[in-house]
This record gives C-alpha cells, structure tokens and sequence, in this order.
C-alpha cells in the first residue's frame, strides 16, 4: 500500500480530534515530481534543534531528481537522515511512536513511514533515591523515562545475555513496559506465566508500576503481603536479575517491578553487600526484630494491661498502672487511638511541603502529643509504645502497608482475648503466608519451605567466596511450581 | 460466599465475647507479698498491694486459712485480687504448724498461686519491720539468696517447701527464719514434721 | 481447596512429630502414682516401639506410591463409603479428644472466665482457614512451631535446672503390671499421628524409612525430658494440679525471672490448632480427594457440636477422655485396615 501524505495527516488530525500539541510539519521534497513529505510530532516531546539538523535540514537541502517514491524513500532512510535511530514503521505503529517523543516521516508514495529517534522532553535527571539509600552503594536510582532506565541497568549488566522485551499496556495510555532479564538465569516457565499475566492486564490506563503489580500477584493467595518487589535503584535490579528474577520496567515511573519477591528479601539491603558479614549479620538480626516489635509491641502491651497485668516487670507495672489510670479510655481504645492518629500524622507529614514539615512535626509531637499526655487524654506509656513501634516499621520500610494493617488487627484482637487471641491471630497470618505464593515460588521461601543451602543469604550473609561459589536461581527454591 | 459465612463466624465471637472479662491494669490489684500471723487469738492475713511508696499498703485479713482470707479480702477489700506476681509469703513462726498443715496443702492446688513464691518464717518484729517499710522486703529477699548460697539445703521457694513437707520419706527439712533483733537478719531453721 | 503439590516427607513427619509431643502438652493425671522415673521410660520405650509398629503397614502402602485414601478410590463405592465414615468418625474423635482437654485446661488455668465452647470455636474457626489451605502449608506451618517449641523447651528445661532433685530411689526400675498397661496405654497416644501418616502420606514424595523412626525418637525425648522435670523438679507439687506440664511452666525460672506458662499457652495453643487443621484436611481429603470448603466447614461444626455434648455431660467426655478407646480406634485405622489393602494389594499383584 502507498502511502499518501494527505490522507494520513487527515486521519491523524481526526484522531486527535484537534489537539493543540499535535505538530504537523509539511513540506515539499527538491525533486521533478515535487513529492509531498510530513514530519508529525507532539510539541514538547522531541529535540527540535536536533531534529531540524538530522532531519529536516538535509530533507529540504538534497535534490531527489527524478528518484521514484521507492528510490526516494530508500535514499532518504540511507543517505540523507543524519539520526542515528531510524525506524520503519506503518500507519497503526504512528501513534505510538509520536506519542514517545519520535518524529514520524510520511512520504508521498511510499510504502512504510519512517521513525527518528530525536527525543528531547524534559525529564528528571538521574539521583539517589530518597527511598533506598545506602551508604556504601551507587547514588544513581532509576527515573522517569524508560530508555534512560534500560541505560543504567546495561550499563551494568554489559552482557548480550541481558534481554529487554517490550510489551505495551493500558488500552488508553499504551504505556510502554519493559521485562528485564537474563537469558541464561531466568526460568522460560516464569516468563511465560509473567507474559501472560501482563497480557491480561486490561486497564485502561497504566501511569505507575503499583497499576501493574496486582496483576502479576498469584491468583488465590493472600494479598496482605507484596509478592511483588518494588526498587529504585539499578544495583539491586541487576542483583536480582543475576537470580533469575524478572525486572519489568514501567515507562513514567522510577519504581522498577521485581517478580518473584521472596518473604527474606525484605530484610536485605545493597548495604549488606558491601559491609562485613558479622556487620550485616546483626543488620537483618536488628531488622527482623524491628519487623516484630512494630507487629507486636502495642498488641503485646494491650493484652498484658488489659488480661495479665502481672507479667510486667514489678517497676513497669507500677509506673504504667499509674499512669493509665489517670486517662479516661480503656487501654485497647487508647492504643488504637493513638495508632490512628499517629497514621494520620504520617500522612499529612508526607502530603505537605517539607518546608512545612518540621512544623507538623512539632505540632504533633510536642502540642498534641505533650499536651494529651499532660492533660490526662492519653498516658505516657501507651504513648512510647505507639511510638516505638512506628519507628520500628519504618526499619523494614516496604513491609510498612502489611505491618500497619497487622498492628490494627492484633491491637483489637490483643484488646478482645488478650495474648491468647494474639497467638491465634499470629498462627492464622503465619498460614496465610506459608500458602503464599510469588509467581509459584512459596513467599516463605529459605525459611519455610526450609533449605539450609539458601539459608547462606539469609539472616547471615556469608561470604563472598561462599555466595560466588554458585549462584541460587530463584526457580530452584525448593517446591516452585513447574509447570 | 463460603469466604464470607467463615469471616462472619470468625466476627461473631469476637464481637460476642466483649472485654468484659479483663482486669485492666489500673483497677487490678497485685499482691506483692503475703503474711500471717497471731493476733488477739485468731489468724491474721496481711495482703501487700504492690506499690512504690515509702509505706506499703496493706489490708488486714482476720480468717481462719488462707483460702478464707483470700475470699474475704477479694469480697470486702480488694475486688480484683491477683496473686499471680506473689514473691514472699511471710509465716510467723508461732503460727508455723497451723499454716503448714492447712494453707501450704490449700495453696499447692491454686494454679493462681506462684510457685516460685519466697516462702520464710519470721518473728514478730520482723513482720513489723515490713508493715513500715517497703524497703524491708527487698532486705529479705537478699538475705534469702545469700542464705540459700550458704545454705543450699534450706528451702526458700515455695515449690521446695511444699515438696519438702510433702516427702513422706523425709522426718525434716529446712526453712530459712527471719529476725529483727536492730535490723533483719536470715539463719535457717530445722522443721520437724512430727 | 488447591490442588496440592507434593511436599517434603521430611517436613510431614515433623508436623507429626509436633502433634505427637502435643499429648504430653496437655497430660491430665494419666499416669500410675507409684511407678518410678525409669519404670515410666520403660514403658514409654516399649509405646513408642509399638508406635512405629502402626507406621509400618502405611510404609509398605508408601513404597507402593500409595495412601490409604488412594487406594479407597479403586474400591467398591460401599466398601469406600464405609471406610470413609469410619475414617472421618475417627478424626472427628480425635480431634474433640484434643480439643476437650484443651478448653478445659485454658479455662482451668490460664483465663478462668472464659467460656469453652467459645474457645473451641474460635480455635474451630481459624483452623478451618487452615485446612482449607492444604496439608502442605500447615506443614510449613509446622516449621515454625517447631521453632517455638524449641524455645519453650529450652524455657522450660533451663528454668527448672534449678530446681531439680535428684532422686536416686526414682531411678530404680518400679511398677506392676498394671502400672505398665496404664502407662503404656497413655504413652500410645501418638498412634493417632500413624492415622494421619496413613492418610496424607501419598502427597509427600522422599520418604525414607528412618524418618518416622527420627520422629519417634525426638517424641520419646521430649516425653522423658518432660517426665524427668516433671519428677525431679517440680515434684510432688506436680501431683496436686491437673496439666502438669503446665505446672512446669509456671514453676521455671531463671532467677527473678518467670511466667513462661503463657510462652507455654502458646504452644499448646499452636500444637492443638495445628492438629485439628490437619485432621479436617484429612477429613475433607477422606470424602474428596480435592477438599472443599464447605466439607471442611461441616466437620468443623460436627466437631464443635460432639465437643459442645462431651463439655457439657459427664458421660460424654468420659468417652472422649479415654486414651484406651483412642488406641484401639488408631489401631483399627493405622494397622488394621491398611494392613488388609496391602494383602489384597499383594493378591492383586501377584
């Protein structure tokens, strides 16, 4: 089919239904036919500069002769365009394109329509992640634009064995995502199941990975905890990629998906590798810890002051005794009170300007905080407990939405049936995350289903030497499914 | 469905069964340390509320046994009466057979009861001591230790005590017995069962 | 219910392991007053060889590739259905024969207040959840109440250290015959797990015959290390309470420091819970190899409604507290019935 340069910009225009920043630029070639060519853009989407200089330039300046269509076309994706990344495409691929930042050539009587690569949007430069900072590590994190994103993983990983594979998702959006992984380490079975997953992923519009990770969660297991990783750093993606796991990079979004994620991983850091073993050792011990006292703590202190105040040391039971009585709510509704309100000032500690936020933050903890305890509203000791758990969920902090909703749940538990309930509560989470699956590989991995081998990178990182001797591919943790 | 009928009756019984039953820390009322002795011809059981005051806050029991002691103060003084965290049970050592023979029995069936319990004998002085001070019980229990480590045969918790009366094959045992001649002092005392 | 995969062996026969050492959890004055320490290992020996006595015709059905609920599904619909009922009456049993010594201990001694049936509910609840999610997970569960077991144990053992006397006259062999069937009889308790091994077995895969041989033997050293302190630490103190291990909770200490009956709680809590879940998956699996939520639902309210009757009426929890009927019923399905699929079995293959 040949196309005509006029029907297209007719089609184009309806379609964007005269949308300001669609960017039509037609001109005439130097040639004895006189043919017709258009250049299409979105304004703010390409480097204008760099597309007068490699396109339309040399377009206006070289002399066609009495070149056919073909031979026109031929010249020009040869000869004449000075852009690096040149794609041939067809009509139903435009859209996509321009929409990416190409400019798209139409030519009179030719066959396919060209792609030049001369993106030029304004996009955040590459930093640190405020999410993930290590002391030891790269300060590079992942950034908007997918292709600066791929760049910082190959630049990492210089190995053919790394491949991208581009899928497109969101009917509206068509946004661009990205699978990561290595050919050699990645299970063909998890790709497959990741493949299919992202395929029926029917949103309309995809504009972060978060859209994107519930679909690629197992069907039937629990969604309390994230089977789905999520990092901003390009050194932990490439970790993992060593292990079989899959990236799957989100165009507009610094998050980096991270399938299968394992219930350990949460307790390891790109810092781990980098210190000493004894030293990361006792990181994840203290971390492990912190991921209990934040569940735990306030239920713990709920069942013991509302059911079995005598397992309070003497000293605490005193002081603690002493300063509940003076407040007027029973001891389960001041604990919740207490999480609650902390929660809410989290949240509007992390809407407002941060110029704004030391000013929360003495209002909250000094005005309200101070003043509840003086005034009588809420005790002191109630008050540290809330507090030291908050700060202890924030040790593990990508476990902080589960370890919220679980401190909730055990509070009222803790508050219903006192350490008894908190046992039964513990040992129906516990079953929800033993069936837990991430996709096929049980969550609970290393630690249940046991395996001394895998146990080597758990709460102890052993050495190097040990770790390099062979890597463990997450597929080969032990009951994944296989087909 | 299935899903939901199961969440319902994982609800309901929580909803159902209510707070109702807990002693909240403020209100309870843990003992500290126990004593009984003779006064005016019939026994007196003093309850220690456990506290940080200079003075210990006592309540005075007139009963004929623990058992009954314990019902009276729980019914008439300290409604939420928990014996849980009990550390020292004081017996005046007149009153020593009487005690062994009901309450030691009475109590060794009371899973309430900590077996663990510093159980001594005492004259009267030194039961007065501890009515005054708070500071005289942290004395005794050091003195406990001390004589336990110079003494291992003496019996200073309650589970030993009661096993040593309770051991049909021994005609003796040991018991450490306070005294308050100037200050609080711990020697051991041989009992005879019969 | 989701199909399982087949899990470790390994794993399954610490899950049983785990239920096995629950009996000695929940030990209510079973035990003959006038044997001695040495006397009762003896016995414990002799039950625990007759244990694995009951695990060997489920062995051989093992080996085969087989349990005892696959090789139903070859047979006659009448011969399965019969089979199945005495199956699912006898896990039913089981599980209200644990279930009633529990409640009554947790309102006994831990929360006096509280109602059983609405303990038994609640636990019924939560291990309907389970059972719902497969033997597999509650295996994996198993795990980590092997880990907490290991740390009661140690809270236990270590706390009672100093309080331990040695008796050398409790070392000496003594008992009657009377005292040997009593106490053997009571020790046979952990048959019932040969049950659950007949049944859930063709799910696991590297079975080995040592592993219930390793099973047994750590339950006989956790009965014995029981046994020990509860006579040499604990004492005649032990006799005056029911639920004596739990009397050992609350007698350890390190020092000034105690209260390990709830760190105890939580085990029995967690071994009872665990126990239940896999009697209704075996259950369910009894009636369809699958499982489904509604079958596990409705063996855990007929299991809620024997424990409401054995609570509530002397006469039926006598039936229910009988560790004889227990063995005899465990016999029955973890010998008697296996052993005549495998000699049909042999017939057919011959």
């Amino acid at each position: 089919m040949n196309y005509s340069v006029k029907e297209i910009t007719e089609r184009l225009q309806a379609q964007f239904a005269g949308s300001a920043d669609l960017s039509v630029r037609q001109f005439t070639l130097k040639s004895k036919a006189k043919r017709s060519a258009a250049l299409y853009t979105i304004e703010g989407m390409v480097d204008k500069e760099g597309l007068a200089q490699s396109s339309l330039n040399p377009l206006l300046v070289y002399d066609f002769g009495s070149q056919t269509a073909a031979q026109t076309y031929q010249t020009i994706l040869h000869t004449v365009l000075a852009s690096s990344d040149v794609t041939e495409i067809t009509e139903e691929q435009l859209i996509a394109f321009i929409t990416s930042g190409f400019a798209v050539l139409a030519l009179d009587g030719a066959e396919k329509l060209l792609a030049i690569g001369v993106q030029g949007y304004a996009f955040r430069g590459v930093s640190e992640p405020e999410s993930e900072v290590v002391q030891r590590g790269a300060r590079e994190g992942f950034t908007e634009p997918l292709r600066v994103n791929m760049s910082l993983i190959r630049r990492r990983i210089k190995s053919p064995d790394l491949v991208f594979e581009q899928l497109t998702v969101g009917k509206t959006s068509q946004t661009q995502v990205m699978l990561c992984y290595l050919k050699s380490a990645a299970s063909p079975y998890l790709l497959k199941k990741l493949r299919q997953r992202i395929g029926a992923c029917n949103l309309e519009t995809v504009l972060a990975s978060g859209y994107l990770a519930e679909y690629l969660e197992d069907p039937h297991t629990s969604r309390l905890f994230s089977g789905v990783g999520i990092s901003e750093r390009p050194d932990t993606v490439c970790g993992k990629l060593t292990e079989g796991r899959i990236a799957v990079i989100v165009d507009g979004t610094p998050a980096v998906i991270i399938v299968p994620r394992l219930f350990v991983e949460e307790f390891q850091g790109v810092d781990d590798y980098s210190n000493r073993t004894y030293y990361a050792a006792l990181i994840r011990v203290i971390k492990s810890l912190s991921f209990g006292v934040s569940v735990y703590l306030p239920a713990v202190y709920t069942a013991l002051a509302q059911f079995h105040p005598e397992y309070f040391p003497s000293w605490i039971l005193i002081k603690t005794a002493r300063s509940l009585s003076q407040t007027p709510l029973p001891v389960t509704l001041e604990v919740l009170l207490i999480t609650f309100v902390y929660e809410i000032m989290k949240e509007a500690g992390l809407r407002i300007p941060k110029s704004l936020g030391h000013a929360v933050s003495i209002v909250g903890a000094l005005v309200i905080g101070e003043s509840a305890v003086t005034a009588g509203i809420i005790s002191s000791s109630t008050l540290m407990v809330v507090a030291t758990a908050a700060i202890c969920s924030y040790v593990t902090s990508p476990l902080y939405p589960p370890v919220t909703m679980l401190r909730f749940v055990f509070i009222t538990v803790a508050g219903l049936l006192g350490l008894w309930g908190i046992v039964l509560a513990s040992a129906v989470v516990l079953i929800s995350l033993c069936s837990k699956t991430s996709l096929g590989v049980p969550y609970l991995s290393s630690l249940s289903p046991f395996s001394w081998r895998t146990m080597r990178d758990v709460f102890v990182r052993a050495n190097w030497k040990t770790l390099s001797r062979h890597t463990i591919k997450v597929q080969n943790f032990t009951e994944t499914e296989e087909r | 469905m299935p899903k939901k009928v199961l969440s319902l009756l994982c609800v309901l019984p929580l909803l159902l069964s209510g707070c109702g039953n807990s002693h909240q820390i403020e209100s309870a009322a843990i003992i500290e340390n126990v004593s009984v002795e003779e006064k005016d011809g019939q026994l007196l059981y003093t309850f220690y509320l456990l506290s940080d005051s200079e003075t210990p806050e006592a309540v005075g029991v007139p009963a004929d046994s623990f058992e009954e002691a314990q019902g009276l103060a729980a019914r008439q003084y300290i409604p939420h009466l928990s014996l849980a965290k009990l550390e020292l049970f004081l017996i005046q050592k007149e009153v020593m057979h009487e005690i062994m023979q009901r309450d030691i029995e009475y109590i060794s069936t009371q899973a309430s009861f900590s077996p663990v319990a510093y159980v001594t004998l005492c004259d009267s002085a030194a039961l007065e001591k501890v009515k005054k001070s708070a500071h005289a019980q942290e004395t005794i229990e050091k003195q406990l230790l001390l004589c336990k480590s110079n003494h291992p045969e003496v019996n200073i918790h309650y589970l030993s005590v009661f096993n040593s009366y309770a051991d049909s094959r021994r005609d003796c045992f040991c018991v450490p017995y306070i005294t308050a001649e100037e200050e609080l002092k711990v020697s051991k005392l041989m009992i005879h069962k019969d | 219910m989701r199909v399982e995969v087949k899990f470790s062996s390994k794993r399954f026969l610490l899950t049983l392991m785990l239920c096995a050492c629950s009996v000695i959890l929940l030990q209510n004055h079973d035990l003959s007053r006038d044997a001695s320490f040495t006397f009762r290992l003896l016995c414990l020996a002799a039950a625990l060889l007759f244990c694995f006595g009951c695990y060997l015709p489920s062995v051989f059905l093992r080996k085969r590739g087989e349990d005892i609920l696959s090789v139903l599904q070859s047979r006659p619909k009448w011969e399965r259905w019969l089979i199945t009922a005495f199956y699912c009456g006898y896990f039913r049993y089981t599980a209200v024969y644990f279930l009633l010594p529990y409640t009554d201990m947790f309102t006994k001694k831990y929360y006096t207040e509280a109602s059983p049936c609405l303990i038994a509910l609640l636990l019924l609840c939560c291990c309907v959840y389970a059972a719902f999610k497969g033997a597999n997970v509650i295996t994996r569960f198993g795990i980590f109440l092997f880990v907490l077991a290991m740390v009661t144990n140690v809270m236990l053992f270590g706390g009672s250290l100093s309080s331990l006397q040695m008796d050398a006259d409790s070392l000496v062999p003594r008992g009657t015959l009377g005292d040997f069937l009593r106490d053997a009889g009571y020790f046979l308790t952990p048959c019932f797990t040969a049950v659950l091994f007949a049944c859930l077995s063709g799910y696991t895969r590297n079975f080995r015959l040592r592993q219930p041989l390793i099973a047994l033997g750590f339950t006989g050293l956790k009965y014995a290390l029981v046994l020990f302190f509860i006579t040499f630490a604990v004492g005649e103190y032990a006799l005056r309470q029911d639920y004596q291990t739990f009397v050992l909770s609350r007698a350890a200490h390190f020092g000034s420091f105690s209260g390990f009956e709830s760190l105890y709680m939580a085990l029995a809590t967690m071994s009872v819970f665990m126990i239940i879940a896999l009697l209704l998956c075996a259950m369910a699996k009894a009636v369809n190899r699958n499982g489904s939520l509604p079958v596990i639902v409705l063996f855990a309210a007929s299991v809620f409604a024997v424990h409401f009757a054995a609570a509530n009426f002397d006469s039926a929890k006598e039936i229910f507290n009988s560790p004889s009927l227990l063995n005899l019923l465990s016999v029955i399905a973890a010998v008697v019935i296996p052993l005549f699929y495998l000699i049909i079995g042999r017939k057919r293959y011959a």
